[in-house]
């Protein structure tokens, strides 16, 4: 029983490992320009928004929640941001830890709604997200407001070859891979997600916990929407939409169980990488970009079915 | 009465008066309980008595209507688990509290993982520290493992350790022996009693009366949610300590046992069952008319060989003939269908739908019985579920109530109307009285005597060994995964069946 | 329609005139608000529009019943419009056959969906997600982001024509209702799904195929779908690639305020048909107020948290 097994890896985290590699060198072998360091940086450039919903998407299916108000709170962030700062330009530097606390607040109200009302939370975000949706549609159906030109360098710039955005959101991934993994109130996720009743009975504030990963969720989800104002330089009212699904696709791959307690982010970071790049790939093979949707859920089947059939095994 | 002191040895735990509600049911019922420090208390009382209410009251699990805890000294209302464990009180449940993608050493220190100075945790402390607790617990196991990974035996180990992390005044241990082999049992006997010395106030629960006088000072007896008595175990022998439990003379719970007739064919024949991991070798017969236990300890395999037969969990080889013909690619249709039913053991998880209402719930095997060509004949449904409402004594208003409202006792016999309306040759019946009061068991134990008497060949797996005692006329012990014995007539005793159950696991 | 079998305690006549109250007081309200709302027309409108989502809600209804989700309804809706257009008839006697094409290839679609829910064990949520990617990667494929063809003239009068002042697509949606009424609340399968729904394992034990009788009512649901979107298509009049978009949820909106809950095996056909109408409704309303069409996201989105919270406290009662 006692086998000193000091090395262990997840091996959720070895499939898209490898999935990564195998996309990796099918780039390189049937595109010339896929492989450049330009490209690669373009790629984690793109990746940028994906990324920082999923991170947040992975907080709540860890402590077993799903949160489908993702999409909304990426296009109400944008366009807050943008008409705020269009109105008057002092603002822009208030707004951006303004559109961060605006997003962790709808978070905060998602968590207190699934803990206070007993819905399923995949009722309570269609809910909240509709309502967002709504009042962001009812203040502008078209593209609006405006961000002085110098917030483009959060998604346009670069540090030396590496792209500012792409290196928020790997300091992101980074920050709650040590939350989760360092800090007890990180541990107490993969707990409250394990058991919510077994976690109470060793002395964890589940509700704390849980309310903490949505808030911590619409937080990340708000830097998405920084980021689509800083790239558009506008507030779009229907660019989030895509991402309330989307965000839920590299969490799965990533390895990160629906219904909570297991997986890790740094998973989650490879799935957006295997998205992005298959994404980027597909664009230079001058396939049309429908095919990409068709990878995508077969990406999801595939890596869904194997990991549950090998959890089913054990 | 509580609040009396003995010398400086004062009541480390005492409760006073504790009425606990649960809808419908008086749970526990203005209950006092003492426990001083350095003694082993056991806490015994039938399923249902309360007990579970009782530790979970004194973990702050529950908050009680009434009463008042007072723990070391001090008047306290915990309102939540994390208080009572920051004072010094550790429950390890029956269910085991352990996150399964978690490493043993992160579910020892759950909760209260060692610190960097920079306030992070240090894996390093808490590897070597937990090694530390798993080798004064004398169990080596790697605490980087995944708890999903170790043996259920582990687990239990686990669970012990979490207590040892910080200072341990009050240990509950609720039935900590159901899993374990004899050999780890022994194992953790000797821990108990080095926690004792140490000072630690210890309540243990079990169901094995053996080991209440083995390691037990004193023993509290919980009946029906009220305080049946508090005793010195030394002042005690083993029939009035039941006769405590049960709250009456044994002759009066069991109808007499009957023997079937000699000369008939068996109903179920089985040989060399299997259904690896749990089931590896399993063979017996069962006639019709006859009452045979299978018994066991938790884990040797008794449910699976129940679901093996039933179709419901597959077998790798054996052949079975059940009424004289094989029964060797089961499904539970076909049993069903040729007259063997199975009452599940765990009523809520597998039995009863409790969203549904009373009559649904009986008819559900026969469903086909009572389709017309326009739909279900709900009269007859009806009038079916009726029948067995009276013929069961099932205090219930109408077919059409709802079974959640029900009292255990009740939905059990609903449990019993459904099994016994659509299979007649035979039944197996798992943990057929868990969780219902003495009044119900004993009606349970007449219908059981009843369906024999209508010629059924019936099973009882139970792991209350009174009750196997009490009911069967032949006992079939598993170990294991196998039979390893079979006790009859006059031989049957609690002390046979567990020394067939226990044998040879450490040696 | 029909007493389902499951219901019949003190709570539930409560629960059945919540429904048909709350639709009373909505119709009410707008009558009062706007007496025109009462016009025929205006009526046959709001049974036009609602028979295509409601036709969705009835199957969607199933497969919530069997603790399931199908996310996949509004793309196959979407797909299988494609399908009829890429007959490019003009008689309207392929409407048979484009009928039946479409329905074999929902039944195809749902038999998947069951297939990976049962069978490979993959969350429903996840399932019906990636199935709905994956048709709608194969229909953008397929018409190349342009949808061209035609579509018999005869879809004209299943979407918006009427028989006797009814509009068909009603007539059609009522149909299915009964039908499907006396397959939940009557017949034996009907029976196997609330035992499924209420307790998987324990319909197992009782001899009951539970995989077989979710996969089933995946299949129910996704011919439901089909059937829909052939109704919507005739009613929006040209196809795009995004006939239907936003069923997936509005169906389980609708369930939802009906009274079928998530969890599974409790709810009634009658219900989650009038949660589709008492969401069309308040659609309705929102219009004849002389609101913003917006306006519908945010009474949608309160709505249904709101019932979801009234149902979960009156079961946990």
């Amino acid at each position: 029983m006692a086998a000193g097994r000091r090395f262990r890896v997840d091996p959720s985290l070895v499939i898209v490992t490898v999935l990564l590699v195998a996309v990796l060198i099918a780039g390189f072998t049937l595109s010339e320009r896929f492989g450049t360091l330009r490209n690669l940086m373009n790629v984690l450039e793109q990746a940028a928004a994906l990324g920082f919903v999923s991170l947040g998407q992975s907080l709540v299916v860890l402590v077993g929640g799903i949160d489908l108000s993702v999409g909304a709170v990426v296009t109400a962030s944008t366009v807050l941001m943008a008409a705020v700062v269009e109105m008057n330009p002092a603002w822009m530097v208030p707004m951006i830890p303004g559109v961060l606390a605006f997003g962790a607040f709808i978070g905060f109200i998602n968590g207190f709604l699934v803990l206070r009302t007993g819905v399923h939370p995949l009722i309570v975000t269609l809910g909240t997200g509709s309502v967002l949706n709504g009042l962001v549609l009812l203040y502008t159906l078209q593209p609006t407001g405006g961000v002085p030109y110098w917030f483009e360098e959060f998604a346009y710039g670069r540090i030396g070859p590496v792209p500012v955005a792409g290196l928020v959101m790997l300091v992101c991934f980074g920050f709650v891979w040590f939350f989760l993994k360092y800090t007890a109130m990180g541990r107490s996720f993969y707990a409250v997600g394990g058991g919510e009743e077994s976690a109470r009975l060793s002395g964890i504030d589940s509700n704390r916990v849980i309310l903490i990963a949505y808030t911590a969720c619409g937080f990340f989800v708000a830097l998405a929407g920084a980021y689509f104002v800083s790239r558009t330089g506008v507030g779009d009212p229907r660019v989030g939409e895509p991402f309330t699904l989307a965000s839920i696709t590299p969490v799965i791959v990533g390895g990160i169980l629906l219904g909570g307690g297991k997986g890790n982010v740094l998973g989650a970071l490879l799935g957006v990488f295997l998205i992005s790049l298959i994404n980027n790939l597909l664009n230079y093979m001058d396939v049309s970009t429908f095919i990409q949707w068709i990878v995508q859920g077969l990406i999801i089947l595939v890596a869904v079915s194997v990991y549950v059939n090998r959890e089913r095994k054990l | 009465m509580a609040g009396a002191w003995i010398g400086r040895r004062a009541g480390m735990i005492e409760l006073e008066g504790i009425t606990k509600v649960f809808p419908g049911v008086k749970s526990l019922d203005s209950v006092d309980f003492e426990a001083r420090s350095g003694e082993v208390h056991a806490l015994l009382g039938e399923n249902g008595a309360g007990k579970s209410t009782l530790i979970k009251t004194i973990a702050g699990a529950y908050i009680p209507e009434e009463g008042t805890i007072r723990f070391d000294g001090e008047e306290r209302s915990w309102s939540s688990p994390g208080e009572s464990k920051d004072a010094g009180i550790h429950v390890i449940y029956q269910e085991f509290v352990l996150f399964p993608e978690l490493s043993v050493a992160e579910n020892i220190f759950i909760g209260e993982a060692p610190k960097t100075r920079f306030g992070t945790i240090s894996y390093a402390t808490m590897y070597s520290r937990a090694s530390d607790i798993l080798d004064r617990l004398g169990h080596s196991l790697d605490p980087r493992a995944l708890v999903r990974e170790i043996s259920i035996a582990d687990q239990q180990m686990v669970e012990i350790a979490k207590a040892l992390v910080g200072e341990v005044k009050l240990l509950v241990l609720d039935e900590p022996t159901a899993l374990l082999s004899e050999r780890e049992a022994n194992l953790l006997f000797e821990c108990v009693m080095r926690l004792r010395e140490d000072g630690v106030c210890i309540i243990y629960i079990s169901h094995r009366l053996e080991e209440i006088f083995r390691i037990a000072d004193r023993v509290t007896v919980l009946k029906d949610g009220k305080l049946a008595g508090v005793r010195q175990v030394s002042q005690m022998d083993r029939d009035q300590l039941v006769e405590m439990m049960v709250g009456r003379e044994l002759t009066d719970v069991f109808p007499p046992k009957v023997l079937p007739g000699k000369d008939t064919a068996p109903v179920l024949s089985v040989r060399n069952l299997r259904a690896p991991p749990l089931v590896r070798d399993v063979s017996f017969d069962l006639y019709p008319g006859e009452v045979a236990g299978l018994a066991g300890l938790v884990g040797a395999g008794r449910s699976a060989v129940a679901h093996a037969l039933f179709g419901s969990l597959a077998r790798t080889d054996g052949a079975v003939m059940l009424a004289g013909e094989s029964f060797n690619n089961p499904s539970p249709r076909e049993a069903i269908d040729r007259g063997f039913g199975f009452l599940t053991e765990d009523r809520k998880a597998e039995g009863l739908m409790l969203l549904l209402d009373i009559s649904v719930n009986v008819t559900a095997p026969a469903i086909h019985e009572f389709s017309t060509g326009v739909g279900m004949n709900r009269t007859a449904e009806i009038q079916a579920a009726q029948d067995e409402i009276q013929r069961f004594r099932i205090a219930v208003p109408s077919p059409l109530g709802d079974v959640s409202k029900l009292s255990g006792g009740n939905q059990q016999k609903i449990l019993f109307g459904r099994w016994s309306r659509a299979c007649h040759r035979m039944l197996i019946l798992d943990e057929p009285t868990r969780g219902v009061d003495v009044g119900a068991k004993v009606e349970i134990y007449e219908i059981i005597r009843k369906l024999a008497d209508e010629g059924a060949g019936i099973l009882v797996i139970s792991s209350e060994l009174l009750e196997v005692v009490g009911l069967c006329t032949r006992v079939l012990v598993m170990r294991e995964g196998r039979i390893s014995g079979e006790v009859t007539g006059d031989a049957v005793s609690e002390t046979s069946i567990m020394r067939l159950a226990t044998v040879s696991a450490a040696a | 329609m029909s007493e389902p079998a499951s219901k019949s305690t003190a709570l539930v006549p409560v629960k059945r005139l919540a429904l048909p109250a709350a639709m009373l007081a909505l119709v009410g309200f707008a009558a009062v608000l706007q007496p025109s709302f009462l016009s025929p027309s205006n009526l046959q409108d709001i049974l036009t529009q609602a028979a295509p989502l409601g036709i969705v809600v009835l199957g969607q209804a199933f497969v919530v019943l069997v603790r399931g989700l199908d996310l996949s309804v509004a793309s196959l809706m979407a797909t299988v419009a494609v399908i009829a257009t890429a007959f490019n008839a003009t008689d309207d006697a392929m409407i048979p056959v484009i009928f039946a094409v479409a329905i074999g290839f929902s039944a195809l679609v749902g038999l998947t969906n069951g297939l990976l829910v049962t069978k490979r064990n993959v969350s429903p949520f996840l399932a019906t997600l990636a199935i709905m990617i994956v048709l709608q990667g194969l229909r953008f494929y397929y018409t190349q982001g342009a949808p061209a063809g035609s579509l018999p003239s005869g879809f004209r009068f299943l979407g918006t024509g009427r028989i006797a002042g009814i509009p068909v697509n009603m007539i059609a949606f009522a149909v299915l209702f009964v039908v499907l009424g006396w397959l939940l609340h009557k017949s034996a399968f009907g029976r196997k799904v609330y035992i499924t729904g209420g307790n998987p394992v324990s319909a197992d034990l009782v001899g009951i195929r539970s995989d077989r009788v979710t996969i089933l009512c995946y299949v129910i649901c996704s011919v439901m779908a089909g059937i829909a979107g052939l109704f919507l298509v005739g009613f929006v009049g040209t196809v795009d690639n995004w006939v239907g978009r936003g069923y997936e949820l509005d169906s389980i909106v609708a369930v939802v305020i009906g009274g079928v809950a998530l969890s599974g095996g409790t709810g009634t056909l009658w219900g989650a048909a009038s949660g589709a109408l008492i969401l069309i409704l308040l659609f309705n309303i929102v219009i004849i107020l002389g609101l913003p069409v917006q306006a519908q996201l945010i009474i949608k989105g309160i709505i249904i948290i709101f019932a979801a919270a009234l149902f979960a406290r009156a079961r946990a009662q």
